[in-house]
């Protein structure tokens, strides 16, 4: 009986976006390890690098596991990227920021 | 918080389990990345692409399980029961440790609603208020409710409960924990008890009590405060809980003024803590009507809130006791003076010399026609020309005789105290003034009329010896003063008439002014001043403002002409 859903968002009628809004959605089981700690891993990146442009749906698998299978999603945890395009898909719990990044297509900025 | 585990296969905790396991999900699973995270222990869940179900695996499920036994071991920590309820608020489940085994929520509350077993404690407007808040689909906290056990006992219970939505964020009922509170509620109000006692005995105190804050607020108020606080206002009138006392006392107006910036500027010390106690007595009106009050004003122990008592006790009625006997000036017309066998003695305020000299006989005679009476600096009681109505007999206060000519001030020809009597002329048979006669030192007096006065006079030979006697001082007094006022210098005229004064005052400090000795000497001012200013650098007396001191009584009588001499031998 449980259903994640986070979202965020700047979109607002006085001042359009001019950042592309990245949207994602997050595939995780309950509260098992993996799923907590992708939450938490996705959360700190987002809130490193989007600031609040970004979108995020989180589904809990074993409340909604068809949804999963209508993203071709077969395992929890997984990230999948919807927008913008190219779309991506990252498996486990995102505990490797360069590959997230890299999938969300962000450039990680020269120290 | 349920979530569904379906096992893949088997016992995950069993040993072969894993082997099974992870043929079934490489069957699952087919391409490297997932397979990958799977290996690397990144995967909770797999779902079945074909019966669309998701699986945890044993890890995942693990701990799952261990969480659901975490939150539920916290949970009986602190509740003693959990509960559902559907739509409508009626119980669906419970479950707790303590079910059952007190009678008051067990299996025979499902399908009931809160309001269905006896709970006493919530009055219609409690349940009218609960009930606002589940329309609102709000979350309660803390709803504490009593009743009546199995066993008949009264048990105390504190239920918290939040709403459940549906995903389609439908309202499917409310759950939520409930906790036996009855042993708290039991301490609680055993701890009240010598609370209570407290309160009781500060209420049945006779004296009126009031707690005040840093700011002057009051803060605690008795029950005889509190009756006095409805009625009336100004410091008469108990200042309520909440209101600032010393604002009160700031505020008060006419005779109130003086004592209200007094109470407030003691009230105000004993805060800052510069003072540690404070009494003070004032007359006001009150709800009471006119009462004396006694106030206390004390510093409060500790580091608290409160920081001063207050106390204030009506002492009217005990005042009045102390002032009857004795006292001359409090006593009311119509009362009695001390009896036959009293003597005046030094100090007594009833000393006029003339009564004193008196046979007890003749002086029992004279005391029921007499009537106490207090004479006012500026009083005129004769003017020249009018009759007579009363004698005075002064006690402490002192009369000039003053005689008047056309185109002048007046001039001082005599001057009576507690050794002689104002009216004297009616002795000689005249019942007219001739002159007036003004009080220049405020003080008690006897006052007889004349009617009454004529037949004791006629009846006591003594009286008639001690008048006429006295009589002729005066006008010994009278041809000296004249003399005096003619041939002798100022300074000794001065200062025979401070000694006069001195013998009928009875005190060493006079207030009198430059123009009021100027008129009593027949001078101008400029020549008080000098002579007044010359005895002051003899350091026989001092004057400032007003205000004369006679320091040096002996130097005085030299610096004098012999007039003072002359006058008192008689």
């Amino acid at each position: 009986m449980r259903k994640l859903r986070r979202k965020k968002t700047n979109r607002s009628a006085s001042a359009p976006a001019v950042t592309t809004i990245v949207v994602m959605r997050l595939y995780i089981a309950n509260n098992a390890p993996n799923s907590v700690r992708a939450v938490a891993n996705l959360e700190a990146i987002c809130k490193e690098h989007l600031k609040d442009n970004f979108k995020l749906e989180i589904i809990d698998v074993l409340e909604y596991p068809l949804r999963a299978l209508a993203d071709g999603i077969l395992v929890t945890p997984s990230l999948a990227k919807m927008s913008p395009s190219p779309a991506a898909k990252i498996i486990g719990n995102l505990s490797d920021k360069s590959s997230v990044l890299h999938a969300l297509g962000i450039v990680e900025p020269v120290e | 918080m349920k979530p569904d585990l379906r096992v893949l296969v088997g016992n995950p905790r069993r040993p072969d389990a894993g082997s099974g396991l992870s043929a079934h999900i490489l069957r699952l699973v087919k391409s490297t990345p997932e397979r990958q995270a799977i290996a690397s222990g990144q995967v909770d869940a797999v779902i079945d692409d074909a019966t669309g179900k998701a699986f945890l695996l044993p890890d995942a499920q693990h701990a799952l399980r261990e969480d659901r036994t975490r939150v539920r071991g916290l949970l009986a920590l602190t509740s003693d029961w959990c509960w559902e309820q559907d739509e409508l608020h009626r119980f669906v489940s419970h479950t707790g440790a303590a079910s059952g085994s007190s009678g008051i929520f067990d299996e025979s509350i499902i399908g009931k609603t809160l309001r269905d077993p006896p709970f006493d404690s919530m009055s219609e407007a409690d349940w009218r208020a609960h009930r606002r808040l589940l329309e609102w689909r709000a979350a309660f906290r803390e709803l504490e409710l009593r009743c009546t056990d199995r066993a008949g006992e009264m048990r105390s219970v504190s239920i918290s409960g939040e709403p459940i939505f549906d995903e389609q964020d439908q309202f499917k009922g409310y759950r939520g924990t409930m906790r036996d509170i009855t042993v708290r509620k039991q301490s609680e109000a055993l701890a009240q008890k010598p609370l209570r006692l407290a309160c009781d005995t500060l209420d049945a105190l006779a004296v009126q009590l009031c707690v005040l804050d840093s700011a002057g607020t009051v803060i605690l108020a008795n029950k005889p405060a509190g009756a006095f606080a409805t009625g009336g206002s100004g410091i008469g009138a108990v200042v309520p809980v909440g209101d600032n006392y010393l604002a009160v006392c700031d505020k008060a107006r006419g005779n109130e003024r003086v004592d209200g910036v007094a109470i407030a500027a003691e009230v105000r010390q004993v805060i800052a803590g510069d003072s540690p106690l404070f009494h003070h007595e004032y007359v006001c009106n009150s709800p009471a009507g006119r009462c004396r009050f006694s106030l206390t004003v004390t510093a409060f122990p500790g580091d608290g809130a409160a920081r001063v008592v207050i106390s204030r006790e009506n002492v009217t009625e005990r005042k009045r006791a102390e002032r009857i006997p004795g006292n001359a000036a409090g006593r009311k017309s119509g009362e009695r003076l001390p009896g036959p066998g009293h003597k005046v003695a030094e100090g007594d305020p009833i000393a006029n010399s003339l009564l004193a000299a008196l046979p007890g006989k003749d002086y029992q005679g004279l005391l029921a026609g007499f009537e106490p009476v207090t004479l006012t600096y500026g009083e005129v009681l004769f003017e020249p020309g009018e009759p007579i109505r009363h004698v005075y007999f002064p006690n402490d206060s002192l009369v000039s005789l003053l005689t008047t000519v056309e185109g002048h001030e007046a001039l001082e020809v005599g001057l009576v105290g507690r050794e002689g009597m104002i009216g004297i002329s009616l002795v000689l048979g005249m019942d007219v003034s001739s002159v007036r006669a003004l009080v220049q030192g405020t003080g008690t007096a006897m006052r007889m009329n004349v009617a009454r006065f004529r037949r004791q006079f006629r009846k006591s030979l003594p009286l008639q010896g001690e008048l006429y006697r006295y009589a002729h001082a005066m006008l010994v007094q009278a041809r000296q003063t004249a003399a005096c006022n003619r041939f002798h210098a100022v300074t000794g005229r001065l200062a025979r008439w401070l000694l006069m004064t001195h013998d009928r005052a009875r005190s060493d400090q006079f207030l009198l002014t430059q123009k009021f000795l100027a008129d009593m000497l027949g001078v101008r001012r400029a020549g008080v001043t000098k002579a007044a200013g010359t005895l002051q650098q003899r350091k026989l007396i001092s004057y400032s403002r007003g205000k004369i001191s006679i320091l040096d009584r002996q130097g005085l009588e030299a610096a004098s002409c012999g007039c003072y001499e002359a006058v008192r031998n008689h």
